[in-house]
């Protein structure tokens, strides 16, 4: 019975396709981030971003054909990155990616996305390999990396002068948490402050899903050129255990406690509470509520996600610009993966973060860092100019 | 520097040995090793903070709410480790000694993917009723909370020891201990001293949940593997099966961790592979643990 009635309605739809051609199809925008685990917060504040940004070209009717954003989970695991990618790039819908938010991901992740190719626009990971493993001779395919946000040597940088000029500390203890992202920040915030004539007292490593860190804390703390510092390269659970264990180590203010974007979330005061008062966090960017030109989004934001949970995470701005960035280049003709690709090198789009050019490796022009510090009443991060 | 890190080291040392216990107490008994030991403390963790959410009122702040978390705590992992060894382990344990191993093993995942699915797949944030003071002793800054760890763990160490020594159940756990079927022709109730120890070995550990939430401030799904992995390596070094044994494996691993953390050249990273790397070497020397007997081969 079923598959008689369904018969003529399969025609009128081949029907339709054929009728239409390739300018009448769905086109899919594949949102790799990780949903779930610890990371899965601001994996899914990402998801929102594109989907609000899809609907929103969908209401305006932007395109003659529809747009949907399927989300896929990264797990914020290199290994299921490249699973993800290889699922990505099987779909032929698909005409770009916007992810992925970890750099342990990214880096894997675009060598799949490269064989295809297909375009990755990332909106988190910070990592300057991210781009730049597409210059090494051993890269298979067009450069098709892009990304919407400033890079680790913007921000080790920005905090290692913050450090020595602003804060006038002169040795400080380098922590990192053994990842890409981690150890990019402590190397370029080390290569700064060096140069600057600070001086680094110790350098150690920790490992993500360490939680006991006070033997390593009493040990900084001991050194015997005094440190007046922490300078920590890593996420915000390790970080907010840090800081936990550092007050209860008696390491307090004057004594600084300095991090990255990665550990700039809500879920930082989760884990430690009211410890995390004083800590300073750089951003990339400017903060979303310090952007005049986000100040649209951020209202749409609001009104589009009211659940308990949906509320903005630190990168939602970026996947939303990296989902128009996108649908710029569709509107210029963009309709298949490569004219995509070459039509995202010639970006020039000006939205919710202000101008975007990319340069040579795909990196945005628009650099600039913020440095906030965390206040643990009313959750927020206070940017310091 | 050096009392402040033996002060690290007895904070990190208490949890693991009460951890260890219940592996310990287990394996005393039945000759098996219960690998969901580590989501019986994460769930007893998790229980506290229910408490401490859903029944704020009942709960008060101060010493009391100290003493509720720690019952609520140990109440429900020592239930959870007796329902797990009652309808997983006790049906299995006349088949093969590997049976129940593998079926500790399932029932470790499915608890864990329970709280992972079901409750929450981040870091909560744990209460601390107690305000934490600091006061300073031989130069090494000690918080109330450590003093805290430190009593509970001690105290529980000494409830155990009067209990297996002192009381009749106590004597039961060590006949079947000895030798479980001869104890039952002498009329002992088998099945009901493996369920108390159980019982006795889930609620340690879940004390030990309590205490590790109350160290790091939050808990998360997953938070029983690592520990629960040292706690095993630390009732192994200890001698497993013996209780002094797991006490002193749990204080020697945590001294280890932490001299080798901050004495050794970039030894935050290397901890862990030199703390089993003296594992290693004690099993070498002496197989069966610093105090562990040599067994007879069960028949």
């Amino acid at each position: 019975m079923t598959s008689r009635r369904s018969a003529p309605a399969f025609a009128i739809i081949a029907l339709l396709v054929a009728a239409c051609g390739p300018k009448e199809k769905a086109f899919k925008i594949a949102v790799a981030v990780p949903l779930t685990g610890d990371m899965g917060t601001e994996g899914q504040g990402l998801r929102r971003a594109v989907e609000m940004a899809v609907e929103e070209a969908n209401t305006a009717q932007r395109f003659p054909y529809k747009l949907a954003a399927v989300p896929f989970d990264d797990r914020a695991d290199p290994k299921e990155a490249v699973n993800v990618a290889n699922l990505i790039i099987s779909d032929p819908r698909i005409i770009a990616v916007v992810g992925h938010y970890n750099s342990g991901c990214a880096i894997p992740a675009a060598k799949v996305y490269a064989r295809a190719p297909v375009a990755m626009i990332s909106p988190a990971a910070t990592n300057p390999e991210v781009t730049a493993q597409q210059l090494s001779p051993d890269w298979i395919g067009p450069k098709m990396v892009f990304r919407v946000v400033p890079t680790d040597d913007v921000q080790g940088a920005y905090a290692a002068e913050f450090t020595y000029r602003k804060l006038g500390k002169r040795r400080m203890s380098l922590l990192h948490d053994k990842t890409p992202y981690g150890q990019g920040l402590a190397e370029q915030f080390k290569k700064t402050f060096l140069q600057l004539g600070g001086d680094i007292v110790t350098e150690d490593g920790v490992a993500v899903g360490d939680k006991d860190f006070k033997a390593l804390l009493t040990k900084i703390k001991g050194s015997v050129k005094k440190t007046e510092g922490l300078y920590f390269g890593g996420l915000y659970t390790e970080a907010g255990l840090l800081l936990k264990q550092m007050r209860e180590l008696d390491m307090k203010d004057p004594f600084v406690f300095i991090s990255g974007d990665g550990s700039k979330t809500s879920g930082l005061f989760e884990v430690a509470g009211e410890s995390a008062d004083g800590a300073y966090l750089s951003i990339v960017g400017v903060p979303v509520e310090d952007l005049p030109s986000a100040a649209k989004f951020m209202a749409d934001y609001k009104k589009r996600w009211t659940g308990s949970g949906e509320e903005l995470k630190p990168f939602d701005h970026f996947g939303y610009e990296a989902a128009r960035i996108i649908f710029a280049a569709m509107e210029k003709g963009a309709t298949n993966r490569a004219q995509m690709i070459e039509e995202l090198r010639k970006t020039d789009f000006t939205g919710a973060l202000g101008l975007t050019r990319f340069d040579a490796k795909g990196d945005t022009l628009n650099k600039i860092v913020t440095m906030t510090r965390a206040k643990s009443k009313g959750r927020s991060f206070d940017s310091i100019r | 520097m050096l009392a402040q890190q033996i002060l690290n080291a007895l904070t990190l040392g208490a949890i693991y040995s009460l951890i260890a216990l219940g592996y310990t107490l287990v394996y005393g008994i039945l000759a098996m090793i219960n690998f969901a030991h580590s989501e019986v403390l994460m769930l007893g963790a998790f229980t506290a903070l229910g408490l401490a959410t859903f029944a704020p009122a009942a709960f008060g702040s101060g010493p009391s709410a100290l003493a509720a978390m720690f019952v609520a705590g140990m109440a429900a992992a020592g239930l959870v480790n007796v329902v797990v060894e009652r309808f997983a382990y006790r049906p299995l344990r006349a088949v093969s000694r590997l049976a129940p191993l593998i079926s500790a093993i399932g029932v470790s995942i499915v608890l864990q993917n329970g709280v992972f699915l079901w409750i929450s797949t981040q870091s909560l944030s744990f209460p601390r009723p107690v305000v934490i003071g600091q006061i300073s002793l031989f130069g090494a800054s000690v918080s109330s909370l450590q003093l805290v760890i430190l009593g509970a763990a001690l105290g529980l160490m000494g409830l155990l020891h009067f209990f297996v020594e002192s009381t009749k159940m106590g004597k039961a756990m060590r006949a079947c201990a000895d030798d479980i079927s001869t104890a039952g022709l002498m009329g002992i109730d088998a099945d009901r001293v493996i369920a108390v120890t159980f019982f006795v070995g889930g609620a340690l550990g879940g004390a030990a949940g309590v205490l590790y939430g109350m160290n790091y401030g939050s808990i998360k799904y997953n938070l029983g593997f690592l520990p629960g992995a040292k706690a095993f390596t630390a009732a192994v070094l200890g001698g497993i099966g013996n209780i002094r044994g797991a006490v002193l494996g749990g204080f020697i691993l945590g001294l280890l961790e932490v001299l080798a953390c901050g004495y050794i050249p970039d030894g935050a990273q290397w901890r862990d592979v030199i703390a089993f790397t003296v594992l290693i070497v004690v099993l070498l020397v002496r197989p069966s643990g610093l105090l562990g007997e040599k067994m007879a081969e069960k028949v």
